[in-house]
């Protein structure tokens, strides 16, 4: 019983193969509320039963870390080919949950390895609102088929740096300090892979904004309107919630 | 792969004829103002402007809304748009039902924004008409194959090149890795000085070299780029471009649009090996020689190579089988054209993407029913859109709902016509806007006659930041100004005091024949220790180790230097010009040498060289070392006299040291006969003879009408610009004297000028130049409008007392000057006396992190050929190149035909240069200067790596993102008899032809008739001068 649990653990705190499930349902939920939700609740569902099963059944630390490395990498590397926003978004989700299971298998507290699967997770929703606002004014959420954002959406544009910024784990977001916290619980090894794996992250964000928001813009059309100045202050606000959060909230059970 | 001779030699005739749209791009160096679409100036301008736009993927045209932002600004005539509207529509005779075509077609370019017309190809009129009712779409036919293969080959098999074409199918990137590719290797070969390390065996020529280097490149064979089996097909260039094209499938008969295209993907490179290759004497070119046959074999062979990579086989890149894609799988290739052409719609995108990476037919069945429906949907929606726009605007609502399928498909015709021409239409107006100003300001009336001569006379270049100086000039006090093309006539060769190359001081459409050195006045002078350090610190900093060390010694020093020229440019550039000795006073050497004079300066240098080898090979004092002794070593030298040498014994030399000594004479020290004679040549060019100088000066005098009434003072004033950190600085200097100051030439004509021969043999002419008039050159520096006097150590001393008012006038002229200019560079706070103005002007001179100093020619628009008086009192804001001329000194239009000949052919230059980089400052000029890097010492590249950048950059022609030059074709006014400049401009088939052509607009103003004469549309139009002012001509 306790072995089946565990096996379907490796389904919420996805590792490769059993990611797939994931990212399908996330590529096939319409609503972007369901995602929203999907994107919070998945590793914490995850997490609650590793907790649960990590008493009774004796993982293979060796062989989960290893192997939570190699999706997180897979993943990761992955990122930098994909053009389509929410699946982007979803394999960024995979590649991150999945190092979850280094804290976890190395005993961190279960209050900081649950905020610390929303501190990844956090930025994602806002990342998947913002694809969102993408596909109402384009069509769809997909890179390099209109370029410029930055000169005729400005505030969107800002907005869709910063973050970026928090879900690809930079500094005085939640994430960072995430990241930080595995990397300093890591052997040596696992922590240069977790060194390349944070890098591609940020090589793929780079990436992203890039092909969104520099170069001509393509002919933008009239009815594609920027964020308004109050809506663009609630997405400064979460923002700078989080940063905030980040610097008081990590490592809370140190 | 070997090919015989002549196809050998077609190749090399291909490519020539291939690279003639190609603008040639001068060192910047000597910035050249050229016409980007000179190649083409032998097509009408619209029609040139097509091709141009075609050929070098560029804008030939501003945006509809610039114009329109210049309509509502009144610098457009409204009523000759709406004539050329008219026109339009009379020529077509088209009419639609309920629509007023001229309304419709005013209403469109002055209120609608953007284009309306597009070229939907699977939305129908049906379409259109459906969706403006709000209706569905009728269902989709299924869609022909057949057609659509028709448009893929259309649109793929243009002329492109195969890479662009699998680029577009397949999304490989390969032109961009290409090009940067083909860049690099031109950066390594064409170095002139810049790289530590050079390329080796440049000798060899650019494509031996490359080859040879890219055989061994470590990093090809890395990443699987196979260059070596390409390059073993063939060892010469023509041989390797004939196997590519073959491999490529490329039928013969379309190569030299083939090589076009290949040519004008890096038009910068291409144009600057075309002007090297064409260069006579280049000296870079005759030690590495590379020319475009050598270009197009490295890019070809890198295209071959990087497709093969590419392609690992799998990806077809022959032009008959990606052809024959085209026809097997039309779907399939139809929607990889529109996701990697960028063409899809947003929506669909994923869907075909995974479509394509699946390869499968019935995923790709399945998604091209899906996407060719929603994109007939989404090409409906968007031209019905701005139909609707259209109507809107014209308030015309109700007759857009009564229009058939059938008139909504001719309006959109007649629309999309309408819209290929606009750009025309609107510069047209634009200039004639600019015509009748000009015309309702000029003063035909003869001058008053003069009671007295003018307290001085200045002749300034024909530029246009002279007319500001020059108005400014004559209104401080009693001084005319005359305009002369600012190498005053006369082509120099000059050899700068200290340097060791010819710089040509005269259009670049002229070659100098006649040197001028320049030779010290002032005794020998020892090197400043300032001068030997800072050589050693340049070695430091271009040494390949020394560079680590230097940063940790020495780094400090550049920060001071740094903090000086940011925080206090003007004290910190005093302080340095103090440590830097002044260059002594010179003088130069105009007058032609006689036979013995050279004879005898051959001798002095032979003698020299001599004293200085004794001195060196055998340790002997100057006071050992005797006049004979030299004078016998130099006879055995030049093979006069035979061992043995009397001075042997003194020497110490045995039969062999003193045959070996003298061999060593004749070799490396050069004392031979073939050299001296050499010499004797070099010397025959320097200077010219007194008929010369009297032609050259009685030239300049009559082009201008200055014949009689000469002042005490004649200023000779040439220009050129002073800038920091400005790579573009010969841009703003001289363009009669080949992007270089023009003080030297004002020095040459004044020496001449002022010399008793010369002016004996002129008053023979019927040139009466009085004993007391003396001719000063002067430097005009257009940064800072300052006019500084030079050689007036040779003045006379009567005139030393009339010079503190001449200098009084001239610090006046420049301080008005600088202010009038002052808001136009945004000086804030706005200087309110021209004094601070002056001074901020000055400021910007030494500001390195300027990108501004000056706008240069930047709004020139008027070309004007006549006397001073005609545009005397009109404020032309330094638009307007003023050429001075007076028909009734010129009865046989020689001088006209001089003018037309040089000036106006390189005002046109000018103004075309401006035009381009204005309407289109990323392709036809050189982007941002901010970006911009210095590439191999003779151009500038954006970033790192690019094409080399050719125009003008954004600082000089644009403001805040809008053209600050307006851009219109150079507004030529002659002032003569109609028939008498009619007659001139028959005569010189340059000028003929850019008239005829409309590459530049001409008006002849006749002072007799008081009529002007349009050429317009092929045919001369003239009226009364009071018509045109209003506008009826």
């Amino acid at each position: 019983m306790y072995e089946l649990i565990a096996l379907i653990t490796i389904f919420f705190l996805p590792l490769f193969p059993f990611s797939i499930l994931f990212n399908a349902l996330f590529e096939r939920l319409p609503d972007l509320r369901l995602r929203g939700l999907l994107l919070l609740i998945w590793p914490q569902i995850g997490l609650g039963l590793l907790h649960f099963t990590s008493a009774n059944v004796n993982l293979p630390l060796a062989w989960v870390t290893l192997w939570a490395m190699l999706t997180a990498t897979l993943y990761a590397f992955r990122l930098l080919a994909l053009r389509e926003m929410n699946r982007w978004i979803s394999l960024l989700a995979t590649s991150s949950w999945a190092l979850l299971w280094i804290p976890a298998l190395n005993g961190e507290e279960t209050l900081t390895l649950h905020l610390s699967a929303f501190w990844f997770s956090a930025p994602l929703v806002l990342l998947a609102l913002l694809a969102m606002a993408l596909q109402q004014r384009f069509g769809a959420a997909y890179t390099g088929l209109y370029t410029g954002l930055a000169t005729y959406l400005p505030r969107f544009s800002g907005i869709l740096v910063f973050t970026v910024l928090a879900v690809t784990a930079t500094p005085l977001f939640p994430a960072f300090f995430v990241m930080l916290g595995i990397l300093l619980q890591s052997e040596p090894m696992i922590a240069l892979g977790l060194v390349i794996v944070w890098l591609l992250w940020s090589w793929a964000g780079a990436r992203l904004l890039q092909s969104l928001l520099v170069g001509q813009p393509n002919n933008p059309s009239d009815e594609i309107t920027d964020f308004s100045a109050p809506l663009t202050w609630r997405y400064t606000v979460l923002l700078t919630g989080l940063a905030i959060s980040g610097m008081y909230l990590t490592g809370v059970s140190a | 792969m070997s090919i015989p001779l002549g196809a050998r030699l077609k190749i090399r005739a291909m490519i020539h004829m291939a690279a003639e749209p190609i603008p040639f791009f001068w060192p910047m160096r000597t910035f050249i103002h050229h016409n980007p679409l000179h190649g083409l100036e032998h097509l009408p301008f619209p029609q040139a402007l097509a091709v141009g736009a075609k050929l070098f993927h560029g804008q030939a045209y501003l945006p509809r809304e610039t114009y329109q932002g210049y309509l509502a600004a009144d610098k457009i005539d409204r009523t000759s748009l709406q004539q050329d509207i008219a026109a339009f529509n009379a020529k077509h005779n088209r009419s639609i039902p309920g629509i007023d075509l001229n309304q419709c077609l005013m209403t469109l370019i002055t209120q609608v924004k953007q284009p309306v017309s597009a070229s939907p190809y699977l939305a129908n009129a049906a379409d259109i008409h459906a969706t403006l009712h709000d209706s569905a779409l009728s269902s989709i036919e299924e869609i022909n194959t057949d057609s659509l293969a028709g448009r893929l080959r259309e649109q793929l098999l243009n002329g492109r090149p195969v890479y662009e074409v699998v680029d577009l199918l397949y999304g490989a990137q390969i032109g961009e890795e290409l090009d940067e590719l083909v860049i690099k290797s031109c950066l390594d070969f064409f170095d002139e000085g810049q790289s530590v390390w050079e390329m080796p065996e440049r000798e060899a020529g650019f494509f031996n070299a490359w080859r040879n280097v890219a055989k061994r490149n470590l990093r090809f064979f890395l990443r699987g780029l196979r260059i070596h089996r390409v390059l073993a097909e063939a060892d010469k260039p023509e041989d390797i471009i004939a196997h590519v094209l073959h491999e490529l499938g490329v039928p013969e008969a379309r190569w030299m649009d083939y090589f076009t295209y290949e040519l004008s993907r890096l038009h910068g490179w291409a144009g600057f090996i075309r002007w090297r290759t064409s260069a006579k004497h280049y000296y870079w070119n005759e030690r590495y020689p590379g020319d475009l046959i050598d270009f197009v074999a490295i890019r070809l062979t890198l295209a071959l190579a990087l497709l093969d990579e590419h392609g690992h086989g799998r990806i077809q890149h022959s032009l008959s089988n990606i052809e024959q894609a085209i026809d097997q799988y039309t779907k399939a290739t139809y929607l990889r054209h529109e996701w990697h052409s960028g063409d899809i719609l947003p929506a669909m995108a994923h869907t075909i993407e995974q479509a394509i990476a699946s390869g499968k037919p019935k995923p790709i069945e399945q998604a091209f029913i899906q996407y060719v429906e929603l994109k007939r949907v989404h090409e409906a929606r968007e031209q019905a859109t701005r139909l609707q726009k259209l109507f809107q605007s014209m308030d015309a609502k109700a007759a857009a709902k009564a229009l058939t399928a059938d008139q909504v498909g001719q309006l959109l015709q007649i629309l999309a016509d309408f819209e290929q021409q606009e750009g025309m239409i609107w510069l047209r107006s634009l200039e004639a806007k600019a015509t009748h100003d000009l015309l309702n300001g000029i003063n035909l009336l003869p001058p008053t006659p003069r009671e007295k001569r003018p307290f001085t006379q200045a002749l300034f270049c024909i530029d246009t930041r002279s007319e500001r100086i020059r108005r400014h000039l004559e209104g401080a006090g009693d001084y005319q100004t005359f305009g002369i093309a600012g190498f005053f006539g006369v082509p120099v060769s000059f050899m700068e005091l200290g340097k060791g190359s010819e710089t040509h001081l005269c259009p670049v459409i002229l070659t100098p024949k006649n040197l001028v050195p320049e030779i010290s006045a002032a005794g020998p002078q020892d090197d400043a220790a300032l001068t030997a350090l800072e050589k050693a610190m340049h070695e430091l900093k271009e040494s390949v180790l020394t560079p680590f060390v230097t940063v940790e010694a020495i780094g400090l020093l550049f920060g001071f230097d740094m903090v000086g020229k940011t925080v206090a440019p003007q004290i910190y550039n005093r302080l340095r010009k103090h440590l830097h000795p002044d260059k002594p006073p010179t003088r130069l050497l105009i007058d032609k040498l006689s036979r013995e004079q050279a004879d005898s300066i051959v001798r002095a240098v032979q003698r020299a060289v001599i004293g200085k080898a004794v001195e060196q090979e055998f340790g002997l004092a100057p006071e050992d070392i005797t006049d004979r002794m030299i004078r016998e070593l130099r006879e055995a030298a030049l093979e006069h006299l035979h061992a043995p040498l009397n001075c042997a014994e003194t020497l110490e030399l045995d039969d062999q040291a003193q045959k070996s000594f003298i061999e060593r004479l004749q070799t490396a020290y050069r004392i031979n006969r073939s050299f001296a004679e050499q010499q004797m040549e070099r010397l025959g060019r320097i200077g010219y003879t007194l008929d010369e100088q009297v032609n050259y000066v009685g030239q300049a005098l009559r082009a201008i009408g200055l014949v009689e009434d000469f002042s005490r003072f004649v200023l000779l004033v040439g220009h050129g610009s002073t800038s920091e950190n400005n790579p573009y600085e010969s841009a703003l200097d001289c363009g009669a004297c080949g992007g270089n100051h023009g003080l030297v030439s004002g020095r040459v004509l004044a020496e001449m000028a002022n010399k008793p021969q010369v002016r004996r043999r002129l008053q023979e002419q019927g040139i009466d130049i009085p004993d007391d008039t003396w001719f000063i050159p002067a430097m005009h520096d257009t940064t800072t409008d300052e006019i500084r006097l030079h050689d007036l150590d040779l003045l006379p001393p009567s005139h030393l007392v009339y010079l503190d008012r001449l200098r009084n006038g001239l610090t006046a002229a420049t301080r008005l000057c600088a202010q009038e200019r002052a808001p136009s560079l945004d000086i804030q706070p706005n200087p309110r006396k021209p004094a601070m103005a002056s001074r901020f002007a000055q400021r910007n001179s030494m500001d390195w992190s300027q990108v501004r100093p000056e706008w240069g020619l930047s709004r020139n628009l008027y070309f004007i050929i006549g006397r001073r008086n005609l545009t005397q009192k009109l404020a032309l804001d330094g638009r307007a190149f003023l050429h001075s001329y007076d028909y009734q000194v010129d009865p046989k239009q020689r001088l006209l035909d001089t003018i037309l000949t040089g000036p106006l052919v390189v005002g046109q230059w000018i103004n075309m240069e401006h035009y381009f980089s204005a309407v289109d400052n990323d392709r036809f000029g050189s982007g941002s200067k901010v970006n911009h890097n210095v590439a191999g010492r003779f151009g500038v590249m954006t970033g790192n790596l690019s094409d080399l950048r050719t125009g003008l950059p954004a600082q000089t022609v644009l403001k805040d993102g809008e053209p600050y030059h307006e851009p219109m074709r150079l507004i030529t006014l002659i002032e003569a008899p109609f028939q008498h400049a009619l007659e001139a401009i028959e005569g010189v088939a340059t000028v003929k032809n850019l008239v005829q052509n409309a590459w530049i607009r001409l008006v002849i103003v006749d002072p007799e008739t008081y009529q002007a004469s349009l050429y317009e549309d092929g045919e001369w139009q003239t009226g009364a001068l009071a018509a045109v002012n209003e506008g009826h001509m």
